[in-house]
């Protein structure tokens, strides 16, 4: 055995700037949030300035929040984290450097694109094409910056941590650039691949996920690195860890149909995503229980140390959060929580709560380590640790309390359940106002408390040192037990698992023979690797203690883990045929101006507080009428079914009101809606429908399968005008004045559009059209 | 290679490696930090059998559960005003508390309830500690002072209780363990009842008991899964909950600083420890008194711990021993922190008078949100489809006036509209007294006309209900909204 | 209660040999029950899947239809088989005259005049009708509304028994045929 003993210069530059960038965006990101709490509460506030509505800062509070200040934070955890636990300095200066710049450029980007309204209008998805490539380039640099400096390790065995940090960069990866798969028409506008029911399941595969493998798996692996570091403890349980790392990133992906529970998805969607999420509450108290048990020797020392106040207090939030998702992806809970601040709310004590403490105790751990001075003040953090939990207190009780209150109203119905109490959705709305106005308070001590941190981290680096790491390490350069393609494959847990799955998908699409076979196999399967695994326990560890030595196999196991799900999700309803997603109605192609108006809607983040998707409940029904069927969005690009009725929801507006209702209501929603907190939108009568980018978004749309025909450029413009004028004629009518050419024209164009199909032949129709309810059919007949 | 784990390093941890988890008829566990006692090391569930504690603090906190027992059994018997004391009515939208009347519409009020609770916490922790785990959590006055009272008399004490569970299933054990389950079942469904009462009438509840169950599915079938979840939560979960299920157990042990009251054990004084007569001990003779009549299985002696609730058993226990002993009482006593290190305590410090504000502004702000909450409530919202309309003679707006009414009275408004002075508006729907009856609810239209050639614009005005005995008012502001008035002017042309 | 296992041999906590950058681990046991959480939701998983995909006959969509057709259903039970003949006998009714009287107060009047005389509404009693003078064809514009004027759809949120009474209240002002 050749030993010899190197020194290693960690890298700790680029951990110095994403911690800096991370202080800075996240003051950034919770300012914007602030403000559009206070926007919802003060319509005043939007300032009738197009780029400071709500509709366009709503995404930029998200996007900054997710990518700019938990994005920088986790590069910073990462980066730091991985080069002491496996012993190696980073291996490209040059990439960690490009990789920090060109993060904070897609985020400069973001920030001036976003308000200006350039948006792909779904959810953490909004960001351009351009910057969509931007951001798989940079990801890919972390991800060779990050796989080449495991391959110059000189630890061995990958602890647990990375194993992480490995799920999050390939999943990550993965989910961007499906989610992103898109066709420009211009070099700012695309439209995505999928529409409808496609794109909507892409969507919260995407959106889901986003939240499992950016703010959770990668905020995992920093805890299982500063969490002990912190308390000086040993990590509770190892076989915890493998338990808990292997379901959580096989059965999150699963759930991502949760958030479209009652919706038009079909059923079988629907139940995996429940019951994945069900599944999902053990493996993320895993986690919790795995930082709460480590931290546990370590509980005397809480009293006065800040670091582990807030790590002691994330875990906890990240175990209510983790309870509080699998009880609303409950079908019947979620008919309650869905569309209201509830969502709201478990998303923040989430955000605020988990990622935000964990980001708060990591910075205040490593910045005596990395500029080589003792912290400020330990007292203000301390001070930071308690406004910052009454903060979250406020924000959450706020919006729990509000969420269940507009959602026992909103269902509430009098006269035997046939008529709604509160048919006027006004009512529910202004129920909530107060909520609304707690929220601001809660956010607001919420960034009192990080502009504190701000100013700790000031005074502490100025004047200060900076240090960077280093490590004495013994390299032993006997090979490592190599597990090859057959040892990675042909194992007991990997035969058992892919055999287990491979039933379950026989079960779930097989015909009758097929699907009995299917169950059969799956439960024999389950059986037998329970039986194989009490039997040869020791083989089963020793294989997985090989595995960890092996880099590459165990990231190929990790992306089939990852994978599994979402293809099995995700490709029946994209290969489908289309006839299939269409059940008894198929929407009408936009004409020209309907299309144009359609993306002024989405340019304007009308989707962030109007849903379009009637929900297969009673009250839905009777609030909205018959409920939406998956043809009636099947040339949607993208989907706009909506996440939150901050106002009613769209799917059937069309011919419910007046033109001349929708332009006064544009103008001064209140005039209209007494109460109303929804921005005026005084531009939309100036400005000019962009008409000559139409031919290029129908030759798009033609492209991705929509029946329009070839028209001429002018013949399309000519079209858009014509059905301008009858619209102008019409409001001249009531008293009204604009002309054919303005954003006001082709968006009433659009909403009267909505709710509008065509009832479609049975032979189209999905197995069940024929005895679905003549009645319900009739009542939404299509007026043409 | 075996690293002794670093940071643990304090005097009051046992020398000795102990056993864990033993099940030993008679002996109660040995605690450590290292492990969880609770969970055995084939992950098994450690099941605690706590001996009885008897002094001070077992008789105060046996009276202030029994207190809050009777409050929680009797709020839906007492009637205030005609309605029991606490009766939230969701079937028809109405919350009766304490002889005031809420509508569905102020349910927000509640948020001051869910962070005046949160705020109370944060602020009696930060003084007290965990008082509100050991005195006044339903999980502990429950089970301290109902299950395991139960238990207690039909299994006997800890020794009793655990040679039970050793022994072989002889009739006599089955009998009592029959006894033991179907009692706690019992119990559990009792307390489920009493809290539907929260939420139906006396009566209601008491036909749906005596009916059969098909006649109310929901109600029964809630009423039986929070029975099973209660039977396993008392029965057999117990102080797990409190452990890895009660986000308020972990977020204590931040909320507490040096100078917060916490239950402890006086290392300067008891320490090193030993059996009575040892030369050099300290007060604590190591009796173990303190560990056996814990009920979350640790050793108070090692600091303040994740699974204390302060339930104070061990200050009873120890100041037993110490008086058997003729040492002075108060080596495990209610201190704070900084006192037991020889300081002296801070009661009121920053983070004090930081909640205290807190706390008044949150006061303040519910006194007010109280003050604005009328005995009715008014709603305006617009007759839908068309914004207004246009006739040969006037602009016309379409409203809808809701006016809900609190009182268990009846009660007549006037309901009239201030529009700017000098237009000439015509007013229809509330000409005469509007009469609702007792908590009721009124839709009803009103049409609001403005003389073509009089019409200049939109407009805001207030709609306005006035109870006939006067008392309060209640406004709401709306718009009047029509075409450009120009082209009704060139229409007229 | 697992009171009958065997009692432990005092040991070691299990603690690995290999420790990362001075990070140790124990190798402790999940608690029991926390696997068995996840056992039983995967359980419940495969249960609910073959009850909903292979058991269940209606889809979400199809109970909705049913629900509404029932309340459909149960509004008109509610008030009887509304045909021509049945309003102009209620309207004869005085117990259903008077509670139509009540809701024709509270949400006609404003329109149509205390005494049925019109305003802002058409004029009620003059047995002119502009949208057909049938019970039924009555019936059907106050539940529907008429589009583009001012008469809303009260059908909504009056509901068939009540829409019915002030159908009958209105007809009691005229004679029968």
């Amino acid at each position: 055995m050749s030993a010899r003993t190197v020194t290693i210069q960690y890298n700790d530059k680029v951990v110095r700037q994403f911690l800096l960038a991370s202080v800075i965006w996240g003051a950034v990101g919770m300012l914007v949030g602030v403000i559009v709490a206070t926007q919802l509460n003060a319509w005043r506030v939007n300032f009738d300035l197009p780029w400071l509505t709500f509709g366009r800062l709503r995404p930029l509070h998200t996007n900054a929040v997710i990518f700019a200040f938990v994005g920088n934070m986790m590069f910073a955890g990462v980066y730091y984290s991985t080069q002491r636990l496996v012993k190696a300095r980073l291996a490209s200066d040059f990439l960690s450097s490009l990789h920090f710049w060109g993060w904070q450029a897609i985020i400069v980007a973001a920030a001036i694109t976003l308000p200006l309204g350039f948006s792909r209008g779904k959810e953490y998805a909004e960001l351009i094409w351009p910057i969509n490539i931007a951001v798989a380039g940079i990801w890919v640099v972390f991800a060779v910056n990050f796989f080449w400096t495991l391959a110059k390790r000189h630890e061995r065995a990958l602890y647990v941590a990375i194993w992480f940090y490995i799920a999050t960069i390939i999943t990550v990866a993965m989910l961007y650039i499906v989610n992103h798969l898109s066709l420009p028409t211009s070099l700012t506008h695309s439209y995505p691949v999928f529409a409808g029911v496609q794109d909507g399941l892409v969507q919260w595969w995407y959106g889901h996920n986003a939240v499992a493998f950016f703010l959770t798996t990668p905020i995992l692996g920093i805890m299982y690195y500063f969490v002990p570091k912190a308390a000086e403890r040993p990590v509770y349980s190892y076989r915890l860890s493998v338990i808990h790392f292997w379901s959580l990133v096989f059965v999150y992906i699963w759930a991502g149909p949760h958030h479209l529970l009652n919706t038009a998805l079909p059923d079988w969607l629907q139940v995996l995503g429940m019951t994945f999420s069900l599944m999902l509450w053990a493996p993320s108290w895993g986690g919790m229980l795995n930082g709460l048990l480590t931290l546990r020797g370590a509980w005397h020392k809480l009293r006065t140390d800040p670091v582990l106040k807030f790590f002691a207090a994330a875990v906890t939030f990240y175990g209510m959060a983790t309870f509080e998702g699998p009880l609303l992806s409950i079908k019947a809970v979620n008919a309650l929580g869905h569309y209201t601040d509830w969502i709201i709310g478990h998303v923040h004590a989430g955000a605020l709560g988990w990622n935000g403490f964990m980001a708060a105790g990591m910075i205040y751990w490593l910045l005596p380590r990395l500029w080589n001075k003792p912290l400020h003040s330990v007292s203000l953090a301390n001070t930071h640790f308690w406004i910052g939990t009454v903060g979250i207190l406020l924000y959450v009780a706020a919006m729990w309390v509000s969420g269940i209150t507009q959602g026992l109203m909103l269902n509430a119905t009098v006269e035997g359940g046939t008529v709604l109490a509160y048919p006027n959705f006004l009512d529910t709305l202004n129920a909530i106002k107060p909520m609304m106005f707690f929220r601001i308070i809660g956010g607001g001590l919420y960034l009192v408390g990080w502009l504190l941190l701000a100013y700790n981290v000031w005074k502490t680096i100025s004047g200060a040192k900076v240090v960077d790491g280093a490590a004495e390490v013994l390299v032993d350069d006997t090979p490592s037990p190599r597990v090859g393609a057959v040892g990675t494959f042909l194992n007991p847990p990997v035969v058992f698992s892919v055999l287990g799955t491979l039933f379950a998908c026989a079960w779930m699409f097989g015909g009758d023979v097929l699907r009995l076979l299917g169950l059969f196999g799956t439960i024999t399967s389950v059986i037998l690797a329970w039986l194989h695994f009490e039997a040869k326990i020791r083989g089963w560890a020793e294989w997985y203690e090989r595995l960890l030595v092996n880099a590459a196999p165990f990231t190929v196991l990790t992306f089939l883990a990852v994978a599994a799900g979402g293809m099995i999700q995700i490709i029946p309803t994209v290969i489908a045929q289309r006839a299939q997603n269409v059940e008894d109605r198929i929407q009408v192609p936009y004409t020209p101006l309907e299309l144009a108006g359609r993306d002024i809607y989405i340019k304007e983040g009308c989707y962030n507080c109007h849903s379009q998707m009637i929900r297969t409940l009673v009250p839905d029904v009777l609030r909205y009428g018959d409920y939406s069927r998956l043809g009636e969005s099947i040339f949607d690009y993208p989907f706009q079914w909506g996440s939150r009725r901050i106002g009613p929801d769209l799917a059937r507006v069309g011919g419910k009101y007046s033109d001349s209702w929708h332009y006064q209501h544009m103008l001064d929603p209140r005039s209209l809606a007494p109460g109303s907190n929804m921005p005026n939108y005084p531009w939309l009568f100036t400005q000019k429908t962009d008409l000559a980018a139409l031919p290029a978004k129908l030759r798009v749309m033609r492209t991705l399968g929509v029946p329009y025909a070839e028209q001429t450029p002018e013949e399309i413009q000519a079209e858009a005008l014509a059905q301008g004028e009858r619209i102008v004629a019409g409001l001249r009518e009531a008293g009204l004045h604009t002309a054919p050419d303005r954003e006001i024209v082709a968006l009433i164009a659009y909403l009267q559009k909505l709710g509008k199909s065509e009832a479609v032949p049975a032979s189209l129709g999905r197995k069940s059209e024929g005895q679905r309810s003549q009645v319900a059919t009739a009542s939404a007949a299509p007026t043409p | 290679m075996k690293t002794s784990a670093p940071g643990n390093a304090e005097p009051q941890l046992g020398k000795q490696k102990p056993s864990r988890g033993s099940a030993l008829p008679g002996r109660a566990p040995q605690p450590n930090r290292d492990s969880v006692t609770t969970i055995r090391d084939d992950g098994s569930r450690m099941f605690l059998h706590p001996a009885d504690a008897r002094g001070f603090w077992t008789r105060a906190r046996r009276g202030s559960a029994a207190l809050l027992i009777s409050i929680y059994f009797l709020l839906p018997w007492i009637p205030v005003g005609g309605h029991p004391a606490v009766f939230l009515d969701i079937a028809s939208r109405r919350f009766h508390l304490f002889g005031h009347t809420l509508a569905f519409q102020d349910v927000w009020l509640l948020f001051f309830v869910i962070t005046g609770l949160g705020f109370g916490l944060f602020f009696v922790t930060a003084l007290l500690g965990r008082v509100w785990c050991g005195w006044a959590c339903p999980q502990t006055v429950f089970l301290d002072h109902v299950y395991r009272r139960v238990e207690r008399w039909i299994e006997g004490d800890a020794v009793a209780r655990r040679k039970l569970d050793a022994a072989p299933w002889d009739a006599a054990k089955v009998g009592k363990r029959v006894t033991k389950q179907v009692a706690f079942v019992l119990i559990s469904a009792i307390i489920t009842h009493l809290f539907l009462a929260y939420f139906v009438s006396l009566p209601e509840l008491w036909k749906m008991v005596t009916h059969s169950p098909g006649e109310h599915w929901g109600a029964f079938l809630f009423m039986a899964v929070a029975t099973g979840i209660l039977y396993f939560n008392f029965a057999w979960f117990r102080e797990q909950l409190c452990l890895v299920i009660c986000p308020y157990g972990r977020m204590q042990s931040v909320l507490v600083d040096d100078h917060s009251l916490v239950i402890g054990y006086d290392t300067k004084r008891g320490e090193p420890r030993g059996k009575l007569g040892t030369p050099d001990a300290g007060a604590c003779i190591d009796c173990n008194r303190c560990v056996q009549v814990c009920p979350t299985g640790i050793d108070i002696r090692q600091g303040l711990q994740i699974e204390c609730i302060a339930c104070a058993a061990c200050i009873d226990a120890c100041d037993e021993v110490m008086a058997k002993v003729n040492r002075p009482a108060g080596l495990v006593r209610y201190d704070s922190t900084a006192a037991f290190d020889g300081a002296r305590t801070r009661w009121l410090r920053p983070r004090i008078w930081l909640y205290l504000v807190l706390l008044a502004a949150g006061a303040t702000a519910a006194l007010w949100a109280l003050s604005t909450v009328r005995p009715a409530v008014i709603g305006v919202t617009r007759l839908g489809g068309m914004p207004y309309f246009v006739d040969a003679e006037t602009v016309r707006n379409q409203f809808l006036v809701r006016l809900v009414n609190k009182r268990d009275e009846p009660v007549s408004f006037r309901v009239s509209a201030e529009t700017p002075e000098g237009l000439p508006v015509r007013l229809a729907g509330f000409d005469e007294l509007l009469t609702l009856a007792p908590l009721a609810e009124e839709v009803r239209p009103l049409v609001i006309s403005v003389p073509r050639e009089a019409y200049a614009g939109s407009f805001r005005f207030h709609v306005v209900a006035q109870p006939e005995a006067g008392g309060f008012e209640l406004r709401r502001a709306v718009n009047f909204t029509g075409p450009e008035p120009e082209f009704l002017r060139e229409d007229a042309r | 209660m697992s009171a009958s296992k065997p009692p432990q041999e005092p040991g070691e906590d299990p603690i690995r040999e290999h420790v990362f950058d001075g990070i140790a681990e124990y190798d402790k046991r999940l608690p029991n029950w926390w696997l068995m959480t996840l056992y039983a939701t995967i359980v419940f998983a495969i249960v609910y899947w073959m009850w909903s995909q292979h058991f269940r006959r209606d889809t979400d969509g199809q109970r909705v239809d049913n629900v509404v057709r029932e309340l459909r259903a149960a509004k008109l039970a509610a008030a009887g088989a509304f045909d021509d003949a049945a309003l102009w006998a209620m309207s004869r009714t005085p117990s259903i005259i008077a509670a139509g009287e009540v809701t024709y107060r509270s949400t006609c009047a404003s329109c149509h005049g205390a005494n049925l005389e019109g305003g802002i509404g058409f004029n009620l009693a003059d047995g002119q009708w502009v949208h057909g003078g049938a019970p039924v064809e009555i019936m059907r514009v106050v539940a529907d509304g008429v589009a583009g004027t001012g008469m809303p759809a009260w059908g909504g949120s009056l509901g068939p028994r009540k829409t019915a009474e002030v159908v009958a209240f209105i007809l009691s002002k005229h004679p029968a045929p």
